[in-house]
């Protein structure tokens, strides 16, 4: 239809358009003929270059140099800079992109003949069509800068050889590649000792063991009490369900202090009380593997609480139907349990329970409270029970470490974004699932 | 085609970025070059006012409140006060320093100033005359590599607490003290001659330095980082000193600051080894009957307790670094550094006033300040850092009864290698 159209510009060209606009934003939409927003565009990238472009030519050189003047530099600062600078070029290339687009989109338009709209007419459709990305521009621009930019400072520190020796503002901080991540994975480096990597594997083992089985344990325990108190012969349903929710009400440092203090071997009412009628006496705090059995015995009586109230909401909302039907083909009580109520339950919530493994996974709370890590352990950096932000926190406050820290908190970034895409697509598998 | 040519555009626009990548930078060398002092500046001028980071305790703020209008009404240069938390202020330095924002003094214990020069965050000062004033171990403290970092106000060690109900006299020798142990130590009923944190390096390192342990060697006010010396002879027998306690049941593993406190101030406990900060509660708990006193002798020598020693200290970003340093000997004269003590409860680390009136007449503190001048300053070089956590998992090996020459060899190579890993 374009071809038999009398308005067509034949001779109008759209990649001199778009060449147009690559050398200046706004110049294809001059030779478009759309004057007001090539001109538009022409004062945003002018008042840009004038605005930004000295802030980001300081910050580009700033984060590829990272300063070339001790005392003067401060690597820090710099290192800000260019990320602020680097966010501006994205937001700038994207406009530039929309620009070179735009040009193009309009200069296929007027030469195929379409009827171009008017400036006041493409001002309304964009306020009729973009108003909510209108609204929400601003929120994430902010976003932008108070979530991602921290984030992208971290992980730009773990590439860095920030030290206690090496502290700005005396000194300045130089790009190291992936030497942290090597002393880590493969005891590269410098200095005759892996004590690196010898600590990290260790810490890093403890701390899966821990996540999975301190995890797994409330999770176990919280179904099986939600069973046993869904079962229609229980009688005081309400005041057992109090009760079992109670560990869950008390703050839990509140918990793992007075905790750490029962199971204090020689003072602790553990000991001292319970254990002396079985002449037994643990060593709780001293030895590393009683450490982990307390530590993972207080984990599930803090966590299984929240468990159970989740289980038996969703107890409750399974339809009868289901286990009368069963009844009548003559189903055991296991298969019941098999075949109905687990899938119901872990369906409805494995989301929320792949996020109880991700909490264990960086509860630093409960390690750092209850024996700050310890007991130590001969020939080893980090204690007994040190999982692996126990251990970030103290190469950063105890060690002054910080680079390390940071290629550490990376790892550790990575693993729980693992978990967190994972809880991602069970949501929308079981979304989609309830739309069929 | 769409791909190839926004490519191209982010290219261009890139290169037109990075083309002129030579940064402006001829306002450098602001306050930082003139490290040696402040000579630079004019010296007759004063300023109007000076910034000054206090400590975040309302106790101390209240006394140094009072002590800055004295001054004010003394020169005329306002003080502009910033309560924070001695602990945050390196942090908060580092940051506000360079963009402008800094104090002119701040206030920091000495056991950080290896890190805080390290930083470039300190000036060196120039005590002066007054240099003579303090206290011999307070100025052995502020100095890092044989300059002198901070004008030290406040000086503390430990020392012995006794219960006058269950002990009539102070222990003077560590035989004294073992006897007390071996007499009234029933741990069935909870009952114990003599407790301290053993197991925490900061507490049982007089056992060790009595006998000639040190943890760096130090030499015309500089460490040597390289020559660790706990694990030596005298550190092997200060270990040994501690095991036994364990072994012979005088000292239980599991002790904590809270059990020992507890237990004191319940009246079950003969003598304690700890810090003034414990006088309140102990003399709330046992009234007249708390004693102090300094530490008992190790083989006849005085026991060598770590000395901590805070001090103000002079910003690198400071553009009044005369007037400051001008404030900071003010605020550590006799006169003040007394009223200092008399409302904040720490012991000047003036000679003058640690020996005045103030503190001698108080029964309770006068101990510490005689323990001071056995005590050694905890060493201030950023290698200690390194030193803590090793040292003080020795100490709970050697408390479960490992052999102490073994543990002190372990523990000396992991500082070894924590040093050469943290300088890489």
């Amino acid at each position: 239809m374009s071809t038999a159209n009398p308005a067509a510009k034949k001779n109008h060209n759209p990649k001199l358009a778009v060449i147009l606009s690559i050398l200046l934003a706004g110049l294809g939409q001059l030779y478009n003929r759309r004057y007001v927003k090539g001109t538009l565009f022409i004062i945003l990238e002018v008042s840009f270059i004038l605005t930004l472009g000295q802030f980001i030519n300081y910050g580009i050189w700033g984060i590829m140099t990272l300063g070339t003047l001790a005392g003067t530099d401060h690597s820090v600062f710099l290192l800000i800079y260019g990320l602020v600078a680097l966010v501006l070029i994205a937001f700038a290339i994207t406009l530039y992109i929309a620009n070179v687009k735009d040009a193009k989109r309009d200069a296929i338009r007027l030469r195929d003949g379409e009827k171009v709209p008017t400036f006041k007419e493409a001002l309304r459709n964009v306020w009729d069509t973009g108003f909510p990305y209108f609204f929400v521009t601003p929120g994430l621009i902010m976003l932008v800068f108070i979530v991602v930019l921290p984030l992208m400072f971290t992980i730009a520190l773990a590439f860095t050889d920030y030290t206690q020796y090496n502290q700005p503002p005396r000194n300045l901080l130089s790009w190291i590649g992936f030497e942290n991540f090597g002393r880590l994975f493969f005891g590269t480096g410098a200095g005759d000792s892996n004590i690196w990597q010898e600590t990290f594997i260790s810490v890093f083992t403890w701390t899966v063991v821990w996540t999975v089985v301190a995890t797994t344990l409330q999770i176990a325990l919280g179904l099986f009490l939600a069973l046993l108190v869904n079962d229609p012969r229980i009688k005081f349903k309400r005041l057992i369900r109090t009760i079992l929710i109670l560990p869950w009400a008390v703050p839990a440092f509140v918990t793992i202090l007075v905790f750490a203090a029962m199971f204090n071997d020689r003072f602790g009412a553990i000991n001292t009380d319970v254990l002396a009628m079985f002449d037994l006496a643990i060593p709780w705090l001293q030895d590393p593997f009683w450490t982990r059995i307390a530590l993972i015995m207080i984990q599930t009586w803090l966590g299984f609480p929240f468990v159970f109230a989740l289980f038996t909401g969703i107890l409750q909302s399974i339809s009868k139907d289901w286990y009368e039907a069963a009844d009548v083909d003559g189903a055991s009580r296991m298969q019941k349990f098999r075949n109905i109520t687990l899938p119901h339950v872990l369906y409805a919530t494995a989301p929320l329970l792949i996020m109880q493994y991700a909490g264990n996974f960086n509860n630093f709370n409960i390690i750092y409270l209850f024996n700050e890590g310890g007991p130590p352990v001969r020939g080893q950096n980090a204690g007994g029970t040190d999982i692996l932000i126990s251990w970030v926190f103290d190469l950063t406050f105890e060690l002054n470490q910080y680079s390390m820290a940071a290629a550490i908190t990376l790892i550790l970034g990575l693993i729980v974004t693992g978990f967190a895409f994972f809880q991602f697509r069970r949501t929308r598998s079981f979304k989609e699932e309830g739309n069929l | 085609m769409k791909k190839y040519l926004s490519i191209f555009a982010m290219v261009l626009l890139l290169i037109g970025v990075l083309a002129a990548c030579a940064p402006d930078r001829e306002e450098s060398g602001g306050s930082n070059d003139d490290s040696g002092g402040g000579d630079s500046e004019e010296s007759g001028d004063q300023p109007e006012s000076l910034s000054v980071w206090v400590n975040d305790s309302e106790e101390q703020k209240a006394v140094l409140d009072t002590l800055f209008e004295k001054y004010t009404e003394e020169t005329g240069i306002e003080i502009e006060v910033t309560p924070m938390n001695m602990l945050d202020q390196v942090e908060a330095l580092n940051l506000d320093g360079p963009a402008g924002n800094g104090p002119d003094l701040f206030f920091q214990p000495h056991d950080r100033i290896g890190n805080i020069v390290l930083q470039g965050l300190a000036s060196p000062i120039d005590l002066g005359e007054a240099e003579g004033t303090y206290s011999e171990t307070a100025i052995e403290a502020v100095t890092y590599d044989g300059e002198i970092y901070g004008a030290p106000l406040v000086v503390e060690t430990y020392g012995t607490f006794y219960n006058k109900d269950l002990v009539e006299e102070a222990p003077a020798t560590m035989d004294e003290l073992m006897a007390i142990a071996e007499e009234q130590t029933d741990a069935a009923s909870d009952q114990y001659g003599f407790l301290m944190e053993a197991a925490n390096f900061y507490f049982s390192y007089p056992f060790f330095g009595a006998n000639g342990a040190y943890v760096f060697n130090n030499e015309g006010g500089s460490y040597d980082v390289e020559d660790i010396g706990l694990n030596n002879e005298g550190a092997v027998a200060g270990g040994e000193l501690i095991q036994s306690w364990y072994e012979n049941g005088y000292i239980p593993v599991e002790i904590n600051p809270d059990i020992m406190n507890g237990l004191f101030t319940d009246g079950k406990v003969g003598v304690a080894i700890t810090g003034p900060w414990n006088i309140p509660a102990y003399e709330e708990a046992l009234g007249d009957s708390l004693g102090t006193a300094i530490l008992p002798t190790v083989d006849g020598n005085n026991a060598t307790s770590f000395v901590g020693v805070k001090s103000w200290m002079v910003s690198d970003y400071s553009e009044n670094k005369e007037a400051a340093t001008d404030l900071a000997l003010f605020l550590t004269n006799e006169e003040n550094s007394t009223a200092y003590f008399e409302g904040a409860g720490e012991l000047p680390a003036n000679q003058a006033a640690l020996e005045g009136e103030a503190v001698t007449s108080n029964e309770l503190i006068a101990p510490f300040a005689e323990q001071i001048q056995y005590g050694t300053p905890m060493p201030s070089t950023p290698e200690m850092q390194q030193v803590w956590d090793p040292i003080n998992n020795a100490l709970s090996f050697i408390a479960q009864g490992d052999d102490v020459q073994e543990v002190l060899d372990e523990a000396v190579q992991q500082i070894k290698d924590n040093i050469a890993t943290a300088q890489q």
